[in-house]
């Protein structure tokens, strides 16, 4: 599959996406998916061929406890309506003893947070009418006593499920800025041929921590990045998420032409 | 206790998750052996996240506190963990209402005339009402609210 350069499909910015000549790839938030009556303009970008992937937030699926099964065929209900290729949602967990975190929380790389997260990828994967990838996520702290390495962590869990891997570059370079380490060392740890699709945006610095916001503009470090990994091994599609502070058009178009030269994609603008 | 009522893939990591997110969100102890500094900065940016997720619900609300929109929400929201961006939005503006004027209070009180809300489940929508508002009256009916009387503008 190839996917090319995309951009995550948001409500806010619906005209500026259906406009794009050279769109073939977005990303919808899941959870704010109505199956029955999806976004007519998401239904159009579908028509015109673009893949459009359903990406969750609230599945948890690094939780101690089971996955909703409502909240799987929600996802499931997404990829049918949406003629979906593939779904994502995140290592990560959401919730806990019934209380919503609020946000993506890190999950210890621990043996028993794997065989968790393993078990609700694969109850999911079983109610998906297609592959699912999951993406590891930005985190300003990790859990003590960690038993494997971050990269060993998430072949292992790739290799147990099947799952495919959707590569967030900009949290990548996020947490190995904030721990003080080299973001391409992690990217020789990880299986790159398992990449569905890769995720990238900007964040902002505060307190001398780096947050992934998705509010500012990809920083130079993250499209060098993009370089790095496409020298190793290019995937399929990058896809920019933007959540909010829109900037003008002109500047995210040239966004999105900064990540297909970073890429040695084709520019969709 | 899970959302689905399942029984957890295990005791032990459950219980580690909850005293995480009980001290990231709802003011309880930190787990030992974390990075009391770090972990707090995340529940921070999760705290001004949840302002901006609020603030696209109750617009209004957020506009009367301008620039400080996102430290009185934090502040407030601090030890008290998530429930939806319209309650969190409808529990604030209640907190709140004495201060409120205006948009604000009539954003509110159209909540409160097309929602049956105690503040502990869900709300629930109203099939019909009659409650005053600022710059008249409100009625809802068949599911649509109208305002009699008409908006201070």
């Amino acid at each position: 599959m190839d996917l090319g350069v995309g951009i995550g499909w948001r409500p806010e910015i619906a005209g500026f996406v259906g406009a794009l000549p050279g769109l073939r790839f977005t990303e919808v938030i899941a959870e704010s998916v109505h199956p029955a009556h999806p976004a007519p303009e998401l239904l159009g970008l579908r028509e015109r061929g673009a893949a459009v992937v359903p990406h969750g937030v609230k599945l948890s699926l690094g939780g101690a406890e089971p996955v909703d099964a409502a909240r799987v065929a929600h996802l499931a209900a997404c990829a049918e309506a949406l003629g979906a290729p593939l779904v994502s949602e995140h290592v990560a967990f959401v919730r806990a003893g019934g209380i919503e975190a609020g946000h993506l929380l890190p999950v210890p790389r621990t043996r028993a947070a794997l065989d968790a997260l393993t078990a609700n990828i694969r109850r999911t994967q079983a109610e998906l009418p297609v592959p699912l990838a999951v993406e590891p996520i930005a985190t300003l702290f990790d859990w003590p006593d960690a038993e494997y390495a971050e990269g060993d962590f998430l072949t292992e869990l790739l290799d147990r499920t099947g799952a495919l891997l959707l590569l967030d570059v900009a949290n990548v370079y996020a947490n190995a800025r904030n721990r003080g380490e080299d973001p391409v060392r992690l990217l020789d740890r990880l299986p790159l041929e398992r990449v569905a699709y890769c995720h990238v945006a900007g964040g902002v610095e505060q307190g001398g921590r780096y947050h992934d916001t998705h509010t500012a503009a990809v920083p130079q470090d993250v499209l060098d990045l993009i370089t790095d990994l496409c020298g190793r091994h290019r995937p399929p599609g990058f896809l920019l998420e933007r959540d909010g502070h829109y900037p003008p058009i002109g500047e995210m178009r040239a966004e999105l032409d900064a990540i297909a030269a970073a890429s040695g994609l084709a520019a969709i603008t | 206790m899970s959302e689905a009522g399942g029984e957890a893939w295990d005791a032990g990591l459950a219980a580690a998750q909850e005293a995480l997110v009980r001290a990231m969100t709802a003011g309880g102890p930190m787990p030992d052996g974390f990075d009391g500094a770090a972990v707090r900065a995340a529940a921070h940016g999760i705290l001004l996240k949840r302002a901006g997720e609020v603030a696209r619900a109750w617009p209004a609300l957020a506009a009367a506190y301008g620039t400080s929109w996102k430290a009185e929400f934090a502040a407030w929201a601090a030890p008290r963990p998530t429930r939806g961006s319209f309650r969190d939005g409808w529990d604030f503006a209640r907190a709140h209402r004495e201060g409120l004027a205006g948009e604000a209070a009539r954003e509110l009180a159209l909540a409160e005339i097309g929602w049956a809300y105690d503040g502990a489940s869900a709300p629930r929508r109203r099939r019909a009402a009659l409650r005053r508002v600022p710059g008249g009256v409100a009625v809802l009916l068949g599911g649509r609210v109208r305002i009699l009387g008409g908006p201070p503008r």
